[in-house]
């Protein structure tokens, strides 16, 4: 095999690093779009019964956006297999358990029942903040663009683009802003 | 000894169960369990496993059509277009190749599929296909103004 063969080869079949900023992100829309990652739907070569599947690191999970009365609603079932040993969480309690249990319930729900979905399930890493590790961040070469569009919030303006903001009136001086 | 007369007029009788039976043995070689020695089982499973055999041929060809569907998502989705815009593309645009030729240039001659995903983008984009809009602008600089309407 050629130089180019080869360097061509170790680049169809080497693992990727992808990287998803889950902010304000919806995790049932999201769910589907990681676990294409991470079963290696997104590669011309994918068959299913080869592991070509990628890394996904996925950032500020805390900040994810279930829609309309889904954090009340949503409830997600554990049995410890015991008698009487059901529960019932609902999603703002297993978010304020555990900021990133909402986001891996998706991804795991998007992907079918087969035995690979656990080990699919390994090359998942969730981070509640943006704060990851630089062994996993120094891999990471390609970012997932987000389904939703994250608008600027106030603070993310300079003082100087706010004051030039077009303004209808000036308050007057003995106006006082609560 | 010799037998004259009737014996000879006895109907000549069938091939020897043994290699009946060893025809059959030979397809439950790789049975599991009783399934392979058991005689009784084994006229039950291999008519079994025969008509399995005719629904997976026809369910294999079903298999590698959806497998080619899903190769050749992945790579127009590389580009920022869709599969069902793709496939209407190239039809318009009376290029009539099947799954199997557009999953292999996919994968062995990338830069061909990237051209073929250009030119049916183009090519919906100027008929004003349903949906097209949704994927932003066309790529720039095709030539598709030569394409006879089909």
């Amino acid at each position: 095999m050629t130089a180019l063969g080869r360097v061509k080869q170790w680049n169809t079949f080497a693992r990727t690093w992808h990287l998803f900023d889950a902010k304000w992100q919806n995790p049932i829309e999201s769910g589907p779009t990681v676990a294409k990652y991470l079963q290696g739907l997104h590669k011309p070569i994918f068959h299913p019964m080869s592991e070509c599947g990628d890394h996904v690191v996925v950032i500020n999970t805390k900040d994810i956006a279930l829609p309309g009365d889904e954090w009340r609603l949503r409830v997600y079932f554990h049995h410890t297999g015991y008698p009487g040993g059901a529960s019932w969480t609902k999603a703002w309690e297993l978010h304020d358990k555990d900021p990133t249990m909402v986001m891996k319930k998706a991804v795991y729900i998007a992907m079918d029942g087969t035995l690979q979905r656990r080990y699919n399930m390994l090359r998942l890493h969730l981070f509640a903040d943006e704060r990851v590790p630089d062994e996993i961040m120094q891999n990471v070469t390609n970012q997932i663009k987000p389904l939703r569009y994250v608008p600027p919030s106030l603070y993310d303006y300079s003082e100087e683009e706010i004051e030039k903001f077009p303004k209808i009136v000036d308050y007057p001086h003995d106006y006082v802003i609560r | 000894m010799v037998f004259p007369g009737m014996a000879l007029l006895q109907r000549a009788k069938g091939p020897d169960s043994f290699w009946k039976k060893r025809r059959l043995f030979r397809l439950t070689a790789h049975f599991r369990g009783r399934n392979r020695n058991v005689w009784t089982l084994v006229l039950r499973n291999v008519k079994r496993a025969l008509v399995r055999a005719t629904k997976g041929r026809i369910e294999r060809k079903k298999d590698m059509h959806d497998l080619r569907v899903t190769r050749i998502t992945a790579a127009v989705e590389e580009h920022g277009f869709t599969q069902p815009l793709f496939a209407d593309g190239l039809n318009r645009s009376r290029v009539y190749l099947d799954t199997k030729v557009l999953a292999d240039l996919s994968i062995w001659e990338p830069r061909t599929f990237k051209a073929l995903t250009h030119l049916a983008w183009s090519k919906t984009f100027k008929d004003r296909v349903e949906g097209v809009d949704e994927q932003g602008t066309p790529p720039a600089n095709v030539a598709i103004k030569d394409l006879k309407d089909s």
